[in-house]
């Protein structure tokens, strides 16, 4: 793996992107594409004020995009109100979470993401409540079979996804960040007593910076699938940029990683995000100060998980991958799946996923 | 009480006596007669009560203020609730 | 300037298979590659017209149609689809390679060109003046553009009218027009020089065949047009052509449901559709014998005269 993909070199540093020839931007639109990152793309561009100079060929597709990011950003703030007014009666606490959380706080991963779910964060004893609240106002669980049923709320830490049976949107409504059957377990409620308001929205609440970052980097390296590796990256690549210029940021930062047994997840977020966007300058990080504090993996460890993460960080495109592309994202899949259950859950789960549930579904 | 869902924009288009109407907040497109666009106008103004609203409709249907009438404005009200155009409040 | 009739047969499907050709289709460029050998058939025959970007160093879309390897390749062989890294439709048998070349172009610019509102539409114009014909699937909308073309009318496209946002201008999308079971052999008999592809049978549309547009539509591929009438046509045996008008209100709703990304536009979208709607008469046409329905179109009197 010798120089960073285009799109990759594009985010790392945007003023490239007024240097871009044709050529380029033919193979750059295209990784975006399969990265999910185009509208993200138009509005790093508008950002650095240079639209206007890139070849107009390129810069139409950036437009399309860029409607299609507008659309998400005005469906996600209906929802959000809509699912306000369904839990209005209920007095729970409502935390939004991820791509939602950015939109509605105006933070700087919002412009250009695309997403499909809303996630928001409830006290766990108020869950029954919130799904029936849910339910009367339209939401129903999605078409999930019984071990699915069990699946989420017994061992994960969020009810099955719902699905509102007209508008087709769907809601995640955790009560942790992390499946109960996790080694970590980040208590839900420090969270929830650190969440903030937001400017002109009432009592919705997003989590405070430090647990802003954590939850998107355990998001991230807790999982077992990539498509939205880059974007994902790219989310803490911006968080950090935006909260490291806030006072004592950098400090409390690894402090609460501890707190909340999220170091190891954090430590790949820093590495990472460094190694492949550039953030510890962009983000006036001391990755070295604040990276030693933390747990850090053993050498060997460290060597696989380079390994891994470098390929399946990239997006899924033939120009960014090599011949061991595919085995890392193998064996990341299944790393992700170990992190959130122990292995005989495990065994169990991908046995039913495998045999059972397509025959249930045929069937 | 009734009253507009705080922070959409109505756009609509007008042929006729048959308006398309948008809703900015929801992204959604509808059709809707005069007597519907007739409450939506009153309501983007300020919120009213029900009984308010139902005189209103008895005066552009120029028909008397009966139990049909009230029936039928509690019926387009909650059309255009269900089409989260408008909501109760307790202003 | 360079066009697909440039290559000889033999020319093209080397290229194709090797690097690919750069195809103007109105606005787009699209890269394509195959080796699958009716899809430069079909290239050959229905797009001899269109320009070929030598040089090109962008395209708007890379669609590239591989015969699936494995068992496949031998077993009900299969081509396979992959667009920009993404495979929007499952694999097909290899005998629908060309139609499914056809539904992908459609595919790769209602899903992505933004600019423009993108209706299920076809769209013709004369004399200045432009019908835009939506209808569902099986409604005989292809047979009647079909018909239409063949008398005079320019194709602007079969498939998709692009209403470009802000200005209103219909943007020509000018491609063959697909038609289907029955309308083959109607549209052979009613115009005899028209070029067909061969036959495909069996796909989930039924029996499909491409025509060739005009030579003179593909040459004005980059002359927009205004919208004067929309008409929903609906083909029932034995009916005598006959046009209702529809209010306007209920005409930019039943176009808003025929429109890919009608609701994706928001403000814009309702914007561009109004003033189609504002800008053209709206009819219900039912009718069963082509001449008649040629006939009523030519004395069609276009809004405001």
């Amino acid at each position: 793996m010798s120089a960073l993909p285009l799109l990759v070199q594009a985010f790392r540093q945007p003023q490239r992107l007024a240097g871009f020839t044709l050529v380029e931007w033919d193979l750059v639109l295209r990784q975006a594409a399969v990265a999910n990152l185009t509208a993200g793309l138009c509005h790093l561009a508008e950002e650095a004020g240079l639209l206007g100079r890139i070849a107009p060929q390129a810069r139409e597709h950036l437009t399309w995009a860029r409607t299609v990011g507008e659309r998400h950003r005005q469906a996600v703030r209906f929802e959000v109100g809509e699912i306000r007014r369904a839990l209005a009666g209920l007095d729970v606490p409502l935390i939004l979470l991820k791509g939602a959380a950015y939109t509605l706080a105006s933070l700087p991963p919002a412009p250009g993401r695309l997403f499909s779910d809303i996630d928001i964060l409830v006290p766990r004893e108020r869950l029954a409540e919130v799904e029936a609240a849910l339910m009367l106002h339209g939401w129903a669980a999605s078409g999930h079979d019984a071990y699915d049923q069990r699946y989420y709320r017994e061992w994960m830490h969020e009810l099955p996804p719902m699905q509102h049976v007209k508008r087709q949107s769907m809601i995640d409504v955790h009560h942790a960040i992390l499946p109960e059957t996790a080694a970590a377990r980040p208590d839900p409620a420090l969270l929830r007593a650190s969440a903030v308001a937001m400017a002109g929205q009432g009592d919705l609440r997003v989590l405070a910076p430090v647990d802003m970052v954590l939850h998107s980097a355990v998001h991230l390296f807790y999982d077992g699938e990539f498509d939205h590796g880059l974007r994902d990256l790219v989310d803490i690549h911006r968080l950090l940029g935006e909260f490291g210029k806030m006072p004592g940021f950098w400090d409390a930062l690894p402090v609460r990683a501890r707190a909340l047994q999220l170091e190891r997840p954090l430590f790949y977020a820093l590495r990472y995000a460094d190694m492949l966007l550039g953030t510890g300058s962009a983000a006036n990080m001391d990755s070295a100060a604040g990276a030693a504090q933390l747990d850090r993996p053993n050498r060997p460890q460290l060597v696989l998980m380079d390994f891994l993460f470098r390929r399946a960080l990239l997006p899924s495109h033939a120009s960014c991958a090599d011949a061991y592309t595919g085995i890392a994202h193998f064996l990341l899949y299944i790393r992700g799946n170990w992190l959130r259950m122990p292995f005989f859950l495990l065994a169990r789960h991908l046995f039913h996923k495998a045999f059972i549930s397509p025959k249930q579904a045929a069937g | 009480m009734w009253r507009l869902i705080h922070g959409q924009t109505l756009q609509q288009r007008r042929w006729g006596d048959e308006t398309v109407l948008y809703n900015d907040l929801s992204g959604d497109t509808h059709l809707l007669g005069e007597t519907a666009i007739c409450l939506l106008h009153a309501l983007q103004v300020s919120a009213h009560d029900e009984a308010a609203l139902v005189a209103l409709v008895c005066a552009r249907l120029q028909v008397g203020a009966d139990d049909t009438a009230a029936h039928e404005t509690a019926l387009l009200l909650a059309s255009l609730s269900e089409l989260s155009l408008i909501e109760r409040c307790a202003c | 300037m360079l066009t697909v009739a440039s290559y000889s047969r033999a020319q093209l499907g080397a290229r194709l298979a090797e690097r690919g050709i750069h195809l103007q289709t109105g606005a787009f460029v699209t890269c394509v590659k195959s080796e699958v050998a009716s899809v430069a058939d079909g290239i050959s025959l229905l797009y001899a017209d269109y320009p070929v970007l030598e040089q090109a160093e962008f395209a708007d879309f890379h669609i590239s149609l591989h015969q699936a390897g494995g068992v496949r390749r031998w077993f009900r062989p299969q081509v396979r689809l992959d667009c920009d890294g993404i495979s929007p439709f499952q694999p097909l048998p290899v005998a629908q390679a060309f139609p499914m070349f056809e539904w992908t172009l459609n595919w790769c610019v209602s899903s992505n060109a933004h600019r423009y509102l993108c209706i299920h539409a076809a769209v013709v114009e004369k004399n200045g003046y432009a019908v835009i014909l939506p209808a569902p699937p099986g409604s005989g909308k292809s047979t009647l553009c079909a018909a239409l073309v063949s008398k005079g009318w320019r194709l602007l496209s079969d498939e998709l009218t692009l209403v470009r946002l802000g200005s209103g201008e219909l943007v020509p999308l000018v491609r063959p027009i697909s038609l289907k079971n029955a309308s083959i052999d109607i549209i052979r008999r009613y115009a005899p020089s028209s070029v067909f592809s061969p036959v495909v049978d069996d796909t989930s549309k039924g029996s499909i065949a491409h025509l060739k547009a005009p030579a003179d539509s593909v040459a004005r591929a980059g002359q927009c047009a205004r919208p004067a009438w929309v008409i929903f046509p609906k083909y029932a045996a034995g009916a005598s052509a006959q046009l209702e008008p529809i209010a306007p209100a209920r005409a930019f709703m039943r176009l808003a449901k025929n429109a890919f990304n009608y609701s994706l536009l928001g403000s814009a979208g309702f914007a561009a559709l109004g003033d189609v709607i504002d800008a053209s008469l709206s009819y219900e046409f039912t009718y069963s014998a082509l001449d008649d329905a040629i006939d009523i179109f030519s004395r069609l009197t276009p809004p405001g005269q």
